[in-house]
């Protein structure tokens, strides 16, 4: 710290965001009663008070702070032109100028959470319009809209069928995305949860093991689809299996994409979907804010965690929507709350709800669609080149294959603007020289044909 | 504050009612309990055989904006739930001594009634 | 106003698709059968005009706080400087991958390690992790760390110390990580009840998780005697930093005792609130917490930004770093400010909040009649025998403009009860103030003498009164109800 200064000096300085002058503010402290500022802050010991000041960079001027960022940001790779060849839990999707347009309106984005709903209808009916839109893809009666993510809405699934069910073991599929897996860990952890890892094998979980490790014992099985290696698994006879054994069924969907092309969680007898909605409107930011969801059946309500909204009328009887279902919360129940989250990721549902009505039904699809045939593509492409090898197993819009020179190819997809994928060992040490590709829309049929020929055939 | 006190019945601190006929005690919440929290609509189901020590919670029940334990006044066995009030739980608030009880149970000791208050003790403890 | 799907119109598009120039090979090949959906979902056709409208609409019926005042308490409801959304909005930021090496992110990982930085300067704390994206994941992760502490130690402590005038976030917290939570009293002076804590404060007993200032908005003046008897057990002491804005570069709870601090930056550090997220509330502990802390943190050795991770961390608690924009934003405000405008906004924010104290208190019984910190806590009480409620008061308001306080919380007998909680921050002019003061003393008259324009309040806003019991019983979660979905399944 530097050294010292009188207490009121320092408050002497001009500031554009604190609009009140000094004169205003001794005008005030008279008016409130006291002779100085020093008057307002005795409740403070002079032991634990800084001394000097505090050691930070000089004030920036707006200008200055700007080429600041700027020349930060340079230092990052010139992301935009590179396309990730990585998805892993996030993708990039083409987001519409419009989500943009619309988020960025002070209404939405400088809003606090709707406590009073008479002047916050905008944020309400959105989180309704966006719990129909999940409904809608999951087939779920029930939607939380917003959890941080889809790894603590994961863990959040799996506490809250700890809950319904009193049980306190759970099977868990090795096809879980690893960080999903490990914030399932960090959450259960205090309650000392039995955790069974399910095992993989050709890229789609086990399901004959399943039968053997689930018992009555069991709480939940969560099963990812697609899984983490872009697998389809065969969810309905895993619940077929896991209902047998009394235990719930939690489908994570990490690429929420899916969605559009594939059936109904909640046909496959699903009883608790937690997913990630990155895929809807957000950018990738570094991975993070991203925003997760849970959506399940309308007996699981009490015991589901976070905020969602209702459709109710005022006392004219005119349409209108509240937080409820509120008692479940933490400011009414404190400790036997069903979680401590407070917060909705209110801005990431407006995103979501203006990027799925603009795709709307036909939208979605077509680019679920889109997905599928360009991950299928390339994966053909480079299969037929034979310098890669594959497992076959039904995929959505990633997939693995066996490279034989892990850092060759990064280097040529680097060195032609594009991320590579991701080396699998870094989470599954019996995957060495396996690479995760993903593939959306971003990418043209022509850009595939480039990779493909770059990775298959001038590439030695 | 003028809330309906009902001669006769056993009063507990966390305002639950209890009501003896026989070795059977019905149990509720009383005026002031209801008041406090206000439009109930929920009453959390309670399984029939379920055994509760007195103080501990037998159910829970929901307002708009407020969620509370209802801690069972005696022990014994759960032998009867209110499903009227389950499923219509505004009962509660309407008739909180009559349809709107909440379950029966078997009495286990009835020694524990000294720890409960009757009406006019009630009556001077929520002046307070 | 009419739902998106009430807008609805069969083959409306509001998409925009690159050309398919893959074979027409067809996709229920490539997908299995038991996964294949043969239909769309039912999701609205609309145009994007369509939707512009829609939500530029739905945006009006909402209120900002560049709309005007917002004082809500315990919110911090500051402005959120514009060239800070700029900045958090950079290319080279947005698209960044968080799988892409090290190597490519080295703008990124910069800019959370000179957050950092500046955190530690700012609160005197040693290390911090960027990863909570609010202030309860911050708790949850504060409070795990302080668990596994102990466990690592070979003894568990069990139980948490809350005080009754808490957020309702720090017991649900606690109970989450596994730990009883017990409340400490407050006492008549509004501060934590010593006594009472000195009695409950055990070796089972793994801290005290204490909000300074507190939900009454005054500092604690016992807290080096708080630390002491905490510290005396072996305990740690948790600061819930919802309150900071009131001690920025005055006091640094590091230097105050406080082992483990969460910061909103969306609150104190000007990051907008989105409408209830997304923030970020940032964990920082000392030195013997350090290698608990969530993994990875980010390091730097003067050449080059990486990531490492803690020793004995207690794990992920959500899957990728942080709410990157956010820490962006917060550190451009910072920076924006330097030591200087840190405490000149949290000097403003306390005379600010002591005005409104000082000019309403005749109205408004102040839940404790002393000068306060950043937020005053006044009390609708005396209205209840005109039949007036506080939040017919807090209703009225919006009648006059603003957005209404916080109220019925904190919420503790016998001092704190029907309260008011006002946060004006440093963002509001006295003349802003002035207004608000005078809408206040207006509702306070007109709660006497025409008690029922308060009761059916508000009057003015998009809808009236909402049925909230209605709500619950008859729930609809979803546009045309909860069936929809189940209905929509058979007819397959």
């Amino acid at each position: 710290m530097q050294k010292s200064t009188q207490i009121t000096e320092k408050s002497k300085t001009k500031m554009r965001y604190i609009p009140n002058t000094e004169k205003q503010k001794e005008e005030m402290l008279k008016e409130i009663g006291v002779s100085s500022m020093g008057e307002l802050l005795k409740d403070i010991p002079s032991s634990v008070r800084i001394k000097g000041k505090l050691n930070l960079p000089e004030a920036l001027s707006e200008e200055e702070l700007k080429e600041k960022f700027y020349t930060i940001s340079k230092k990052n790779l010139d992301f935009f032109s590179y396309k990730p060849l990585v998805g892993a839990g996030a993708y990039r999707h083409t987001v519409p100028e419009a989500v943009k347009a619309i988020v960025s309106r002070e209404e939405f984005y400088t809003s606090y959470t709707p406590y009073q709903p008479e002047i916050s209808q905008g944020n309400l009916q959105s989180m309704f319009e966006y719990q129909t839109h999940i409904s809608r893809l999951t087939g779920m009666e029930v939607v939380v809209p917003s959890i941080y993510d889809g790894a603590s809405a994961t863990a959040e699934a799996v506490l809250m069928a700890l809950r319904i069910t009193h049980k306190n073991k759970i099977i868990v599929s090795q096809l879980l995305h690893p960080h999903y897996k490990e914030t399932v860990g960090t959450y259960t952890e205090p309650h000392k949860t039995e955790i069974i890892q399910l095992p993989y094998g050709n890229g789609l979980a086990n399901i004959e093991k399943l039968e053997s490790l689930a018992d009555d014992d069991t709480a939940c099985v969560v099963i990812q689809s697609p899984n983490f290696l872009g697998g389809i698994e065969d969810v309905k006879q895993i619940s077929e299996i896991a209902h047998k054994k009394g235990a719930l069924v939690v489908q994570v969907v990490a690429e929420s994409m899916s969605l559009g092309l594939l059936k109904f969680p909640a046909e496959m007898d699903v009883d608790i979907v937690a997913g990630e909605a990155q895929s809807f409107g957000m950018e990738l930011n570094f991975g993070g804010p991203f925003n997760g969801y849970i959506a399940s059946k309308m007996k699981f309500i009490r015991q589901i965690p976070g905020r969602m909204a209702g459709e109710t009328t005022d006392k004219n009887g005119k349409r209108g929507f509240v937080m409820t279902f509120r008692a479940r919360e933490q400011d009414i129940r404190r400790e036997k709350a069903t979680s401590n989250i407070c917060s909705n990721h209110a801005l990431n549902i407006v995103v979501s709800n203006a990027y799925l009505s603009l795709m709307g039904k036909v939208g979605l699809r077509k680019i679920a669609e889109y997905n599928v045939k360009a991950a299928h593509y390339l994966y053909d492409k480079l299969l037929e080149s034979g310098k890669f090898k594959s497992i076959s197993y039904p995929f959505f819009n990633e997939f693995m294959l066996y490279a034989h020179n892990e850092s060759k190819i990064e280097k040529a997809l680097i060195d032609n603007k594009f991320i590579p994928p991701l080396r699998l060992s870094t989470f599954y040490p019996e995957l060495e020289g396996y690479m995760l590709f993903s593939v959306t829309e971003i990418f043209t049929k022509e850009n595939l044909d480039f990779i493909a020929n770059l990775l298959g055939g001038q590439m030695k | 504050m003028g809330y309906k006190v009902i001669e006769g019945l056993y009063y507990s601190k966390d305002d639950e009612w209890a009501k003896i006929e026989g070795d059977v005690a019905t149990i509720g919440i009383t005026d002031y309990a209801q008041d406090k929290l206000g439009d109930i609509v929920y009453l959390e189901e309670i399984e029939k055989g379920k055994k509760v020590k007195a103080g501990e919670t037998l159910t829970t029940i929901e307002s708009v904006k407020a969620a509370s334990d209802i801690f069972s006044p005696m022990s014994g066995e759960v032998i009867e739930i209110n499903e009227e009030a389950i499923k219509e739980p505004s009962i509660i608030n309407k008739d909180s001594y009559g349809k709107g009880w909440i379950a029966k149970i078997k009495v286990e000791n009835f020694d524990e009634l000294k720890n409960l208050m009757d009406a006019k003790k009630y009556t001077d403890y929520r002046k307070e | 106003m009419k739902t998106i799907y009430e807008k609805s119109v069969k083959n409306r598009t509001g998409y925009s698709l690159p050309k398919d120039y893959f074979s027409e090979e067809n996709i229920s090949n490539i997908i299995p059968g038991y996964a294949f959906s043969s239909k769309e979902k039912e999701l609205p056709e609309v145009s994007e005009v369509d939707v512009i409208r829609h939500f530029t609409k739905l945006s009006k019926l909402n209120y900002g706080v560049d709309d005007g005042l917002y004082p809500l308490g315990s919110c911090t409801m500051k402005y959120n400087p514009k060239i800070n959304e700029k900045l958090a909005n950079l290319d080279n930021f947005i698209y960044a991958h968080p799988f892409a090496a090290e190597d490519y992110v080295q703008g990124s990982l910069q800019i959370m390690y000179e957050l950092e930085k500046a955190l530690k300067e700012i609160t005197g704390m040693v290390r911090f992790t960027m990863m909570p994206a609010a202030g309860a994941h911050g708790e949850l992760t504060g409070v795990l760390i302080i668990k596994k502490y102990f466990e690592d130690k070979g003894k568990p402590r069990h139980k948490m110390l809350i005080p009754d005038s808490a957020h309702g976030t720090n017991p649900a917290s606690s109970a989450m990580a596994g730990f009883k939570a017990i409340e400490v009293k407050s006492d008549e002076r509004g501060g934590v009840n010593i006594n009472e804590l000195e009695k409950l404060m055990d070796e089972d007993t793994a801290g005290l998780m204490l909000t300074n200032p507190n939900t009454v908005g005054l500092f604690d003046e016992n807290i080096e005697k708080i630390t002491e008897i905490v510290h005396s057990k072996g305990g740690f002491l948790y600061y819930d930093g919802a309150n900071l804005n009131a001690l920025l570069g005055i006091v640094r709870p590091g230097d105050a005792g406080f082992d483990v601090v969460h910061l909103n930056l969306h609150k104190t550090f000007s990051t907008p609130h989105g409408g209830g997220g997304p923030g970020a509330g940032v964990i920082g502990v000392k030195e013997e917490l350090e290698e608990f802390l969530p993994s990875p943190i980010v390091g730097f050795d003067n050449k080059r930004y990486f990531f490492e991770d803690p020793k004995k961390s207690i794990g992920r608690v959500r899957a990728f770093y942080a709410n990157f924009p956010v820490i962006l934003k917060a550190y451009a405000w910072i920076l924006s400010l330097g030591a200087d405008g840190l405490r000149n906004a949290a000097e403003t924010s306390i005379i600010n909040a002591n005005y409104v104290l000082a000019k309403l208190k005749k109205y408004y019984k102040p839940a404790y009649d002393r000068t306060c910190m950043h937020e005053c806590v006044l009390t609708g009480r005396e209205y209840k025998e005109y039949g007036v409620k506080t939040l017919d008061i807090a209703k009225r308001l919006m009648d006059y403009g603003f957005h209404p306080p916080t109220i019925y919380f904190p919420h503790f007998e016998p001092y704190a009860e029907e309260t008011i909680m006002i946060e004006p921050t440093e963002s509001e002019s006295k003349e802003t103030l002035n207004q608000f003061i005078e809408a206040m003393i207006k509702i306070a008259q007109e709660a006497k003498t025409q008690p029922e324009i308060l009761n059916e309040a508000p009057h003015n806003t998009p809808v009236g009164r909402l049925d909230e019991v209605a709500a619950v019983r008859n729930p609809k979660l979803t546009f045309k109800g909860q069936l929809w979905s189940l209905k929509k399944l058979k007819q397959q």
